[in-house]
């Protein structure tokens, strides 16, 4: 499995972390390509279900990332989304899922090396961990998960 | 007037009576644990527009946080309760409801913290094993969005199917989705009644989720749901100054 490639889905907000991934890449900072970013207008408006489905459609790592607190293009979105991300985590982690999975940042528009780095660590990070088979086998019998296992060795 | 009355079962059951000669129904035992803030959302009940209600701790704690939510703009209510020494109280007002509430807030319950006690110490894997095999058993029959009186939505999210959120069919994972969903949209609204766990057909101690969440929440943000009608909820209020470790 040495060549196993994460698939890392980012959701960023608009006005800070997609800019400053724009800066990343108008500087030609190169980083790691695993990551698929999905632009929304503010990470007030990210909602936990997004998260959930993004594993649940094959992503190995999730990252969420905004503008900085008091830095918000809507003035308060990022300090309702702070609270969601509090609960979200805690709530995800007494059902045992893998916290470790979903990286939160805020990553401000002029943050281009910051955003580099940050994927970079995440991608890591996810491809020592392996693929994320927890939920994809959750409905599988058994030969289903040896013939998985098979295909992805 | 919603109360509860014997029935065939040892286990009492809700009853709604019209009529004042109907009063000799009521009962009201320790075995009366269900909640009955779930019918005020009823529209039969709603109908009435003076509505009289019988309840122990969990029903005036929903009570007072679905009056805290605003729910009740358009029904006169009278709540009435039977306290320690088994005096039959009746409300003037929800100040004195809340007083009440206030004096005897009820504490989680020992088996609940002993199965939240266990499911700390196992490891994060063990925990997984243990929702998953959880789940697995549930039928998304919905009884516990049924019997929850904060699920009062009229359009609930998972009956949208444009994008369907939650899966219509009981595989597990759209059952662990399901569960996660009902536990986020009711963090910091759950007033810990248990019905939800109460009502599982299969058993499963769902209102584990949401006690967990509350408690959370509490240590976090300081909010308690069902203490005050002024009470604020915590996912839309926020402090500039939230204090969490994980964010880069």
């Amino acid at each position: 499995m040495s060549d196993f490639e994460p698939k890392i889905v980012a959701f960023v907000c608009n006005w800070c972390t997609y800019a400053g991934a724009d800066l990343a890449g108008t500087s030609r900072t190169k980083y790691e390509p695993n990551v698929r970013i999905v632009r929304f207008p503010c990470t007030g408006r990210i909602d936990f279900m997004l998260l959930m489905k993004a594993f649940e459609n094959g992503a190995d790592g999730v990252i969420i990332s905004g503008c900085h607190p008091n830095d918000c293009h809507y003035t308060s979105g990022n300090f309702h989304a702070r609270r969601r991300w509090i609960t979200f985590r805690s709530l995800l982690d007494f059902m045992g899922f893998d916290i470790d999975r979903i990286t939160f940042s805020w990553v401000s528009a002029a943050e281009g090396k910051k955003w580099a780095e940050l994927v970079n660590e995440v991608t890591d990070s996810i491809r020592t961990k392996g693929p994320f088979k927890e939920i994809s086998t959750l409905d599988s019998s058994k030969l289903k998960q040896l013939f998985y296992d098979e295909i992805t060795k | 007037m919603i109360g509860f009355k014997n029935a065939l079962t040892n286990q009492p059951v809700p009853c709604f009576i019209e009529d004042a000669s109907q009063a000799e129904l009521i009962v009201y035992t320790p075995e009366c644990k269900n909640n009955l803030a779930v019918y005020l959302h009823k529209p039969e009940v709603k109908q009435s527009k003076k509505i009289g209600i019988f309840g122990n701790m969990a029903t005036l704690r929903s009570i007072i946080q679905l009056t805290s939510e605003n729910q009740f703009w358009d029904i006169e209510k009278t709540i009435l309760t039977i306290d320690a020494n088994d005096e039959v109280l009746v409300f003037a007002n929800m100040e004195e409801v809340e007083t009440y509430v206030q004096a005897n807030f009820p504490d989680i319950s020992e088996e609940d913290l002993k199965l939240l006690a266990h499911l700390d110490s196992l490891t994060r894997d063990e925990r997984w094993k243990y929702w998953t095999e959880q789940f697995t058993a549930c039928i998304k029959c919905y009884a516990c969005r049924a019997v929850c009186p904060m699920c009062y939505c009229s359009q609930c999210t998972v009956e949208c199917n444009q994008p369907q959120w939650i899966r219509v069919s009981s595989k597990t994972t759209g059952n662990m989705e399901w569960h996660t969903m009902r536990a986020m949209h009711l963090a910091g609204r759950c007033v810990n009644c248990g019905e939800c766990g109460r009502t599982c057909p299969a058993g499963i101690p769902i209102h584990l989720l949401t006690t967990k969440m509350n408690q959370d929440l509490f240590k976090e943000f300081g909010t308690r749901p069902g203490f005050s009608t002024k009470g604020e909820y915590a996912l839309n209020t926020f402090k500039t100054d939230d204090k969490e470790g994980f964010i880069k």
